[in-house]
């Protein structure tokens, strides 16, 4: 059955994380932009209350297994929840502890002993990270082309290389690497680690400076002759030999996007909404009654609310294929490649209606800086339309 | 629990309805457009299948189905050929109107002409149209003025006019064709597209309306209007979602198969990424149909609104989907041995028939907003 209607329970993930984002994120927003951090005793305050940057924590696991035996539900309250957060700060809701990007490669391909190990750390008693890192100076968009190398020795492997652009990269009591046994193998040869902080050979070398999200932590990453043993390869030795076509380290990458492709397309929409409703608020109460005015923001705003609308759809349908267990790779690029760029554009059309008071203290502006990224992380706006044409054209076998 | 899988009974009407569309309907829609009418074989056959007669109650012996199903139905059968699909006889737009007034007495006595006779019914919105004047004459109206062009106008039987007269009082008024010797049809000179789709313009000079022929006034004629325009609004743009599904997949396969500078034209990403863009739009355009037509189903107050942000994205995505098909087959796209050129001009026809996009961008904006924009300039 067809239906755009939130269930009760989700109703109520909703009301308590807009509830939470409202009240707790928004009014340290502009300041926590200011100072280029979020105050430490906010994320202590918040961690104590269980919040933290993963799906279980709004519901996800718990609600899975109390809801009907035969519908997962986890993905579906994941981007619920996760519009809601971000429509409080985007920069905040990705700062907030949990084991944030980091969370999914391990759920989806650690074994038993790493899932208990690594996931079991994010507790009231402090607040703790985790961290995904697959990029590099050289190896961006095209993920095959990762250069760190892993070089197997007796016990575990030897990683050298560098990460960048790693979201809590730096405060992560540990980190999804992934890295290359042989380079000659391209895609086949790499694998996934987990690297956990005061590792010796890994270091934070850099945080760095953005147009928005200034509040969320960027860091660069550096491994030398860094030591990992073999328990941290992520899903151990045997998940890449258990079949003839290999599991690898890109494919783990990959899958990862999946998932949180729907969650990033989720805050983008939260992004957007904060924008839409901070103007349409202000049009309301303060915009000129007369002249041209009205018509240009009646069309604006209309076309915003319209393109938000289409944008959470194809984010809710995504999140549905996953939770009922069909392959979603072309849905959650979808949502990916029009949330991040609608939300850009809805941000530019809330500046335009604002005109140059926009520029000085209002939301809009910093809502703006904040979700260019969106159109970039997690895989370009490009990238999403290569991963959707390469499933529009898989019937008729033709690879683009 | 949000959820995009249509149930059982769903499922076997759309499978019925896509394989008509692929095997019966696009097969002979360029006869279709070049004798500007749908063969009689194939409306025969749509008719036994109930395909005619979605929106119409059933005492009128039709299928009476909610909106969330007809729209899934009309999508399927719109996959074969838009232009066809808007050519079929029977109620048309007017639909609505008999569901709403399932045993309104004046409708009745037209019972065996519409059911057994198959006679057809256009509907006309004189919503802000102001070439036609309904002038009041003591309890009883005279019509007067050229309506823009109406699809079916050009076969119809029966016509309903929909509109307020010089006082202001709404209306919604019953007009037997052949009995009004003052009321002309206008054929016209299309050429764009919908050519089989009896386009016409009624020309009313002094047409006199007695009281009889009101189906309803004021505060009544208002809520009917309210009632049926969003399910017509709606119906057009699960249409247009119909059409835009088939030029994807019809450029899709030729992209896939035309090969240029050694390969195929697919693997270049200023093809590859259009047909990506295409599938976008057609999928929201679809949920953005849906989600409304729920709201329909649910008779829920922010139905109407939905409504128009559905129709404006079906038109505006209708026109890129079906423009950008053209596009990627290049000169073979303009030609008529390739049916996209037509699905184009058939967009556009359905664009302008139904509503101008910045109207319905700025109504719903009103609406938004809360306050109506013409409310604020005074």
């Amino acid at each position: 059955m067809i239906t755009y209607e939130l269930t009760e329970q989700q109703k109520q993930i909703k009301e308590l994380t807009h509830w939470f984002a409202e009240n707790e994120i928004r009014p340290i927003s502009l300041e926590a932009d200011r100072l280029g951090k979020v105050p430490d005793e906010w994320l202590d305050k918040v961690n104590k209350m269980g919040i933290q940057l993963n799906t279980s924590s709004f519901g996800g696991d718990d609600a899975d297994k109390k809801s009907s035996k035969n519908e997962r539900q986890g993905n579906r309250l994941g981007v619920i929840a996760t519009e809601e957060i971000a429509w409080g700060d985007p920069a905040i809701a990705l700062s907030l502890p949990g084991a944030g990007l980091g969370g999914p490669p391990i759920q989806s391909s650690g074994t038993p002993e790493q899932k208990q190990r690594f996931l079991s750390i994010f507790t009231k008693d402090k607040p703790r990270w985790g961290a995904y890192a697959l990029t590099e100076p050289e190896a961006g968009s095209d993920a095959s082309g990762v250069q760190t190398t892993a070089q197997k020795v007796d016990g575990g492997y030897i990683l050298n290389g560098q990460k960048i652009f790693i979201t809590n990269g730096g405060r992560a009591s540990w980190v999804v690497v992934f890295a290359t046994i042989d380079k000659s193998l391209g895609r086949a040869g790499q694998r996934a680690f987990v690297v956990e902080k005061g590792t010796k050979g890994f270091s934070c070398t850099k945080l760095v400076k953005k147009m928005g999200l200034r509040a969320n932590e960027t860091a660069e990453l550096l491994f030398e002759d860094c030591f990992v043993p073999d328990e941290n390869l992520l899903g151990g030795e045997e998940f890449y030999k258990t079949a003839a076509s290999k599991p690898s380290g890109f494919q783990v990458a990959m899958k990862t996007f999946d998932s949180t492709r729907p969650i990033v397309a989720a805050m983008a929409i939260g992004i957007a909404r904060a924008a839409y409703e901070y103007t349409i608020d202000l049009v309301r109460k303060e915009y000129p009654k007369v002249g041209q005015f009205p018509t240009i923001a009646s069309e604006l705003l209309a076309e915003a609310e319209q393109d938000i609308a289409a944008a959470r759809y194809l984010t809710w349908e995504a999140a549905w294929k996953a939770d009922i267990g069909v392959a979603n790779a072309k849905e959650a690029a979808m949502s990916k490649a029009y949330a991040g760029q609608m939300a850009l554009d809805v941000c530019v059309k809330c500046l335009e209606i604002l005109g140059p008071i926009g520029l000085d203290g209002h939301l809009v502006e910093k809502l703006y800086r904040d979700v260019k990224v969106f159109d970039i992380f997690e895989g370009t706006n490009q990238i999403q339309h290569l991963v959707i044409a390469r499933r529009q054209y898989a019937p008729y076998n033709v690879r683009v | 629990m949000t959820s995009f899988l249509p149930t059982d009974e769903e499922k076997e009407f759309i499978q019925v309805a896509k394989s008509i569309a692929i095997e019966k309907i696009r097969p002979v829609a360029r006869e279709i457009e070049k004798n500007q009418v749908v063969d009689a074989f194939l409306v025969s056959e749509l008719d036994e299948l109930g395909f005619l007669a979605l929106e119409t109650p059933e005492n009128w012996e039709g299928l009476e189905l909610p909106m969330i199903t007809q729209v899934q139905i009309l999508q399927a059968l719109s996959y074969g050929d838009l232009g066809a699909i808007q050519g079929l006889p029977g109620l048309g737009d007017a639909s609505t109107l008999f569901r709403l007034y399932p045993n309104h007495p004046l409708l009745s006595t037209y019972r065996d002409d519409i059911i057994h006779a198959k006679k057809s019914v256009a509907l006309l919105d004189l919503t802000g149209n102001t070439h036609v004047t309904i002038e009041n004459n003591n309890d009883s109206w005279v019509i007067n003025g050229i309506s823009q062009p109406v699809r079916l106008a050009s076969f119809a039987d029966y016509l309903v006019v929909m509109g307020e007269d010089s006082d202001g009082l709404p209306l919604v008024i019953w007009v037997e064709v052949s009995e009004q010797q003052n009321l002309k049809i206008e054929f016209g000179d299309y050429r764009l597209g919908l050519l089989a789709s009896g386009m016409g313009k009624y020309v009313f000079e002094n047409v006199f309306v007695s009281e009889e022929l009101i189906l309803a006034r004021n505060e009544e004629a208002l809520r009917l209007i309210g009632k049926i325009r969003p399910r017509v609004q709606l119906l057009q743009a699960a249409k247009e979602v119909g059409l835009m599904e088939a030029a994807l997949d019809y450029a899709t396969e030729y992209t896939a198969g035309r090969k240029a500078f050694g390969q195929e034209i697919a693997k270049f990403q200023g093809v590859s990424f259009r047909i990506a863009d295409m599938a976008m739009e057609t999928r929201i355009a679809n949920h953005l149909v849906w989600q409304a037509a729920l709201e329909l189903d649910e008779e829920k107050e922010s139905a109407g609104g939905s409504v128009l942000r559905a129709l404006y994205r079906a038109h505006r995505s209708v026109r890129y989907v079906t423009d950008s098909a053209v596009q990627l087959l290049g000169g073979h796209g303009y030609v008529q041995e390739y049916p996209v050129e037509k699905w184009m001009r058939d967009a556009q026809a359905q664009v302008s028939l139904y509503g101008r996009e910045r109207e319905l961008l700025i109504a719903r904006g009103e609406q938004l907003i809360g306050e109506p924009i013409g409310v604020k300039n005074k």
